[in-house]
């Protein structure tokens, strides 16, 4: 791989951490989080769905993680 | 092995459990820590059946999930599933014949909170005719800035155990190999406002050890021969996402890219969006679309002019390797039981309807993906 493609995700994930902690210097206070506790705003997919479509895809597709779980486990990383 | 798509050379072996995973343990070691006499603690099960079809493989995968609260900073999860895979696959060209094949797996995991922090860990195991697999892995996570920002960091490893023993007849010689993997993953959850989350998740994976699909042969210099790879592979993914809430439609949108990366020369970029429009105050409908765009590896050939090691010392005609395009649509109606009339205990359960069809450029050819589950909470 050439160092131009190691660059790229690692500028990637600069730049996001990097927005990330920007937007932390807005405080939202608990009494303001009605809206984050939502059903859809913590989780839209369960955990068993979440693995069946990891897991499909894994053997489909030759780029897998960006989960935090390990994939594998079958033949198919 | 798990919708490989390669020829099984005849009829496979039944599969049973080899032997009882780690998880167990994890699970008998959890419930032994909670305290005797513990307030009143809740949980949820999760019913799920989960199938997968293209032309030429079906996969059924029912599935359950468990959650309990452990005392009053404990919390385990538990899963076990069986894949149940059919496929007809000729992918490489030999006489393939249809086959059958079970693998079963079974996982836990638990967690403590201490005030701001919640760490612990749990494992994996996964057992198939020609295949056994024992992942492990430790997490923690800290809440900053008065829970405004959420840092995980997830460490895991894994043995997996690879044979062509799924294959009765036309095997020349046997083959058997290990593979371990080992990931780090760092992930920061932060509130943008009362109405928007972002997120970003970096995974670097590595893989050392028997990589090659045992049943898969490649065409080279005119002759079929064994399909070799790198021992090692380094893979990198990088995951952001922002999720949004609209109070005037009650609408979340979710948008999320991947970047991946890995030293096979294997570059994806993977955008999705989703819409999870509350419908009514216990129906949620959900709206998906995923594209995947994957570079091949540099390796990579449908047919190669020589097996010379010399000239060409990998040799994989593997399609996962290969340039693909993939399109996802999905829809999924999530609702409370409620709304059926259930009372009691049940009225507080959900069940969610999933359907997916993805457009696959490979020779697999197009997929439809369902799920159905049902969601019960409880309460000890």
């Amino acid at each position: 791989m050439s160092p131009r493609r190691h660059r790229l995700p690692a500028a990637i994930a600069a730049a996001a951490v990097a927005a990330a902690l920007a937007g932390g210097c807005a405080r939202v206070k608990p009494y303001e989080r009605e809206h984050l506790a939502r059903r859809s705003m913590t989780a839209d997919r369960a955990p068993g769905e979440a693995r069946f479509e990891q897991h499909a895809r894994g053997s489909r597709e030759g780029a897998d993680g960006g989960t935090g779980e390990a994939g594998g486990g079958c033949g198919c990383n | 092995m798990w919708m490989q798509l390669t020829p099984a050379r005849g009829l496979r072996r039944s599969a049973l459990p080899g032997r009882l995973p780690a998880a167990a343990g994890a699970i008998a070691l959890a419930l032994a820590l909670a305290p005797a006499g513990a307030a009143r603690a809740g949980g949820e099960v999760t019913v799920r059946g989960a199938y997968y079809k293209e032309r030429a493989t079906r996969v059924a995968q029912p599935m359950l999930d468990a959650r309990f609260d452990v005392g009053d900073s404990g919390e385990l999860s538990a899963h076990t599933l069986i894949d149940s895979i059919s496929s007809a696959s000729v992918a490489a060209g030999a006489a393939g014949e249809p086959f059958d094949e079970n693998r079963y797996e079974l996982g836990a995991t638990y967690l403590h909170r201490i005030d701001r922090f919640r760490f612990g860990g749990g494992a994996r195991g996964s057992v198939e005719p020609d295949y056994e697999s024992v992942f492990v892995h430790l997490r923690g996570e800290a809440e900053l800035a008065s829970r405004n920002t959420v840092l995980s960091l997830a460490l895991a490893g894994g043995r997996d155990s690879i044979s062509n023993a799924g294959a009765q007849s036309d095997i020349t010689q046997p083959i058997e190999g290990t593979l371990y993997t080992a990931m780090g993953s760092l992930s920061l959850s932060q509130i943008l406002s009362p109405l928007l989350v972002g997120q970003v998740t970096y995974d670097l994976i590595r893989l050392d050890g028997f990589q090659e699909n045992p049943y898969r042969s490649v065409a080279a210099g005119g002759m079929l021969e064994p399909e070799r790879v790198p021992e090692t592979r380094l893979r990198h993914a990088v995951l952001g996402a922002l999720r949004a809430f609209v109070p005037v439609t009650r609408s979340t949108l979710v948008g999320s890219y991947r970047f991946y990366a890995d030293d096979w020369g294997v570059i994806g970029h993977t955008p999705e969006v989703r819409l999870v429009q509350e419908l009514t105050a216990d129906v949620d409908l959900h709206l998906r679309y995923r594209l995947h765009l994957q570079g091949a590896a540099d390796f990579y050939q449908e047919i190669y002019d020589t097996a010379d090691p010399a000239i060409e010392p990998w040799l994989t005609d593997d399609v996962k390797l290969s340039e693909l395009t993939t399109h996802t649509l999905g829809v999924k109606l999530d609702l409370g039981l409620s709304r059926l009339g259930a009372a009691g205990a049940l009225g507080a359960a959900r069940v969610g309807g999933l359907f997916e069809y993805i457009f696959q450029s490979t020779y697999y050819g197009n997929a439809i993906s369902a799920q159905l589950a049902v969601t019960v909470p409880f309460d000890y």
